[in-house]
């Protein structure tokens, strides 16, 4: 009898745990009223700041009684979290990855994971250039609204002509024009690594130059016939970092510099240059009307780079989570967020982006920078046209900020990237690494 | 089996299938995941042997630094904690004024959550504008204003400091505790004996604290080696890898998506643990005689 008791205790035990996990699982996007809530998981940067999304998200709801809960978590953090979230099967409904067309299959796994867009009307309607980066296998997963992206550095006009300096064209010119607008005990150049990928950019954005320096240097890397260290103008540019940080050109203490206070000190002239994506003279402006009129740019020049470097994707992009329970309320959300009217007001309403890659809407580039890639070359990015290169960016961030304090070298940072470029192909079974 | 032996487990059956099915299961399933090459870009897992544990402990420079670091961090946290505490509990326990509000002070770093207090240590010890260097600098004392958190010199000693701000009120009232417990006729009869201060601290409180001393060292030992909060929040393992431990290495394992290799971390950490734990354990709970 009395093992009877026990067996039938140790049983309703075992019950409730089931029942309770199962629980824990359990219409977790269903709200007690019967209303559908769509999860959306986003990097902070992957939605536009002004919050525009989200007014549209509640005009949405009103519209329809489709609720959307946006998550938001800060930019370091995103991009590992989803990864986790994908594959335990927590994912959002809706969930934003940073999308480049040689780590998106890798990173969000699209035929497990997400919703397929190849036949969704609105997909015939984005920009040829951003379809690549959101496809795999001739199949359409992901929605974005980032057009392809440039970044030039910004500079204070005022500054420039009180010290009579020029935009430089080489690198001695920049260290030259930098030592200049030190000597007036101004910050020369933003940097920001506490944001941990920020002082990446200089090394991979300037690929079109290693490119055409050394043509079929990203065809090598990408079937390992070369190492990254090997690439002698990429350890250019990174000790001409080193030597920014060291001859105070970044100034004192900016280790503990973010890209948000970028804008501050660019705005209030503590910094006289600063490295940012066309919009960004809006942004400024809108915070320091002094500032309106103020801004020029120029492509970024270390290692005497003279050429725009392109990033077809790298920004966000939103995929409908395949193993939703709404897939249906998802696209309808897509459908809806894509029709041209609700497109414009995202361009006209985000935070300051002059084009997005919907070619139905009118870009705002101004004839400066039209004038400006007509007299450069343009080129694909290093990060968007070499594998695991991308996957690896806030390590590289994390080394460079160690190069900074005097813990790396600059051949060490190569060796690095080298390292986790094999550690990548080795799990994802590159034949090329075998 | 009779009524007496089955009752004890009829009562905690409950307790043990919860304790087994989250705690003994997750374990166990931890490391053998560790010996495989469990990833997020493919649902494969393949058996791969001991080759997570030899890059880690043979094939790569970087997670012996995080295993040096943890262990500095364990070792300088536990023994300032312990020191501290002990001295606090002492002036507290000697009949200083308005010692149940110094006590409550002290303690209340413990009840904050390491992400509060991370983030205003951050502002305090920010190179630029942060608390601790505009004073010193407002002192004239420019000389030791430092990039607390951003130089390879500071950042590791500022999350020490930190770590042992915040723990170290919590050991002070474990110290307390164990004080007050000491029956005071010894103290009567040393100082009829005429015995001074420091007799009796190492003669009579120190060999009857040893108890809560074990305690206390367990406590902070155990905290140290699987320390990740304070790390992530203050310098998230930088500046470079230099104050990267164990735990931030695990983490950044999991995120990159080598949950194989995160879960080789973790078990050489809990292998550590184990270790340490058990000696200190053996060491500390000999006998006292008096």
């Amino acid at each position: 009898m009395m093992r009877k008791r026990f067996l039938f205790s140790l049983a309703s035990v075992l019950l409730l745990s089931t029942l309770l996990l199962a629980g824990c699982n359990s219409g977790k996007s269903m709200e007690g009223s019967g209303k559908v809530t769509l999860t959306f998981g986003t990097s902070q940067s992957g939605i536009p700041r002004t919050g525009i999304m989200q007014t549209m998200a509640k005009e949405y709801e009103q519209e329809t009684g489709v609720k959307i809960d946006f998550q938001v978590v800060p930019d370091a953090q995103w991009r590992d979290l989803i990864k986790v979230k994908l594959a335990s099967g927590e994912a959002p409904d809706i969930f934003n990855v940073d999308v480049d067309p040689l780590s998106m299959p890798a990173n969000v796994r699209p035929e497990e994971n997400a919703i397929d867009l190849t036949n969704e009307e609105f997909t015939g309607r984005m920009s040829e250039e951003i379809l690549p980066t959101v496809s795999h296998n001739d199949k359409v997963y992901g929605v974005s609204f980032a057009p392809t992206k440039i970044w030039y550095v910004y500079y204070n006009k005022r500054i420039f002509q009180e010290l009579g300096i020029e935009p430089p064209t080489s690198y001695a010119e920049f260290k030259a024009i930098s030592q200049k607008i030190k000597d007036k005990d101004i910050i020369p150049f933003y940097q920001a690594p506490a944001s941990g990928w920020y002082q990446v950019l200089p090394l991979f954005e300037t690929g079109p130059n290693y490119e055409q320096t050394t043509a079929g240097t990203y065809e090598k890397l990408n079937n390992n016939e070369m190492k990254v260290a090997d690439m002698t103008q990429l350890k250019t540019v990174i000790e001409q970092l080193k030597e920014f940080a060291d001859l105070g050109y970044f100034g004192k203490d900016f280790l503990s510099n973010t890209v948000e206070a970028g804008i501050e000190a660019f705005g209030q002239e503590k910094a006289a240059m600063l490295l940012r994506v066309p919009g960004t003279e809006k942004e400024v402006s809108e915070a320091y009307p002094e500032m309106q009129d103020n801004m020029g740019f120029f492509v970024m020049p270390w290692g005497d780079n003279q050429t725009i470097g392109v990033n077809p994707g790298g920004s966000a992009a939103m995929f409908g989570n395949k193993n939703s329970k709404h897939p249906e309320e998802v696209l309808k959300f897509f459908r809806w967020i894509t029709e041209h009217d609700h497109l414009q007001r995202v361009f006209d309403e985000g935070e300051g982006n002059l084009t997005i890659c919907w070619p139905e809407i009118e870009p705002k580039l101004t004839q400066d920078y039209i004038d400006y890639e007509k007299n450069h070359e343009k080129g694909t990015v290093m990060q968007a046209a070499v594998k695991y290169i991308d996957p690896q960016w806030m390590d590289i961030g994390k080394d460079l900020s160690g190069m900074f304090a005097g813990a790396m070298t600059p051949d060490q940072i190569l060796q690095n990237i080298d390292k986790r470029r094999a550690e990548q192909a080795k799990v994802l079974k590159d034949e090329k690494w075998q | 089996m009779n009524a007496n032996k089955i009752y004890p487990w009829y009562f905690s059956s409950g307790a043990i299938v919860l304790y087994l099915l989250f705690i003994v299961a997750p374990a166990l399933l931890g490391i053998y995941y560790s010996f495989t090459d469990w990833n997020s870009y493919s649902s494969e897992k393949n058996f791969i042997g001991l080759e997570h544990f030899r890059t880690i402990l043979a094939g790569d420079p970087t997670y012996l630094l995080f295993i040096k670091n943890t262990v500095l961090f364990t070792l300088v946290t536990s023994i300032a904690k312990t020191v501290l505490g002990l001295f606090l509990a002492l002036l507290l326990v000697s009949g200083v004024k308005a010692a149940n509000l110094h006590r409550m002070i002290i303690f209340s770093p413990q009840v904050l959550s390491f992400l509060i207090v991370g983030l205003v240590f951050k502002s305090l010890l920010d190179p630029n504008n942060g608390f601790v260097n505009v004073t010193l600098r407002s002192l004239g004392l420019d000389v030791l204003a430092q990039n607390w958190l951003g130089s390879l010199t500071w950042a590791m000693p500022s999350i020490m400091a930190v770590d042992t701000w915040k723990g170290m009120g919590y050991i002070m009232v474990l110290f307390i505790a164990g004080l007050l417990a000491i029956p005071r006729d010894y103290y009567e009869a040393a100082s009829i004996d005429g015995a001074g201060f420091g007799q009796k601290l190492f003669r009579i409180t120190i060999p009857m604290l040893m108890p809560t001393i074990t305690i206390a060292t367990v406590l902070n030992i155990t905290y140290g080696l699987r320390v990740f909060d304070a790390v992530y929040v203050l310098t998230n393992g930088g500046p470079g890898n230099a104050t990267d431990v164990i735990n931030t290495a695990v983490y950044s394992s999991f995120a990159k998506g080598y949950w194989g290799l995160g879960s080789a971390l973790s078990t050489i950490l809990f292998v550590i643990m184990a270790i340490i734990s058990f000696f200190i354990i053996r060491l500390m709970n000999r006998k006292v005689e008096y």
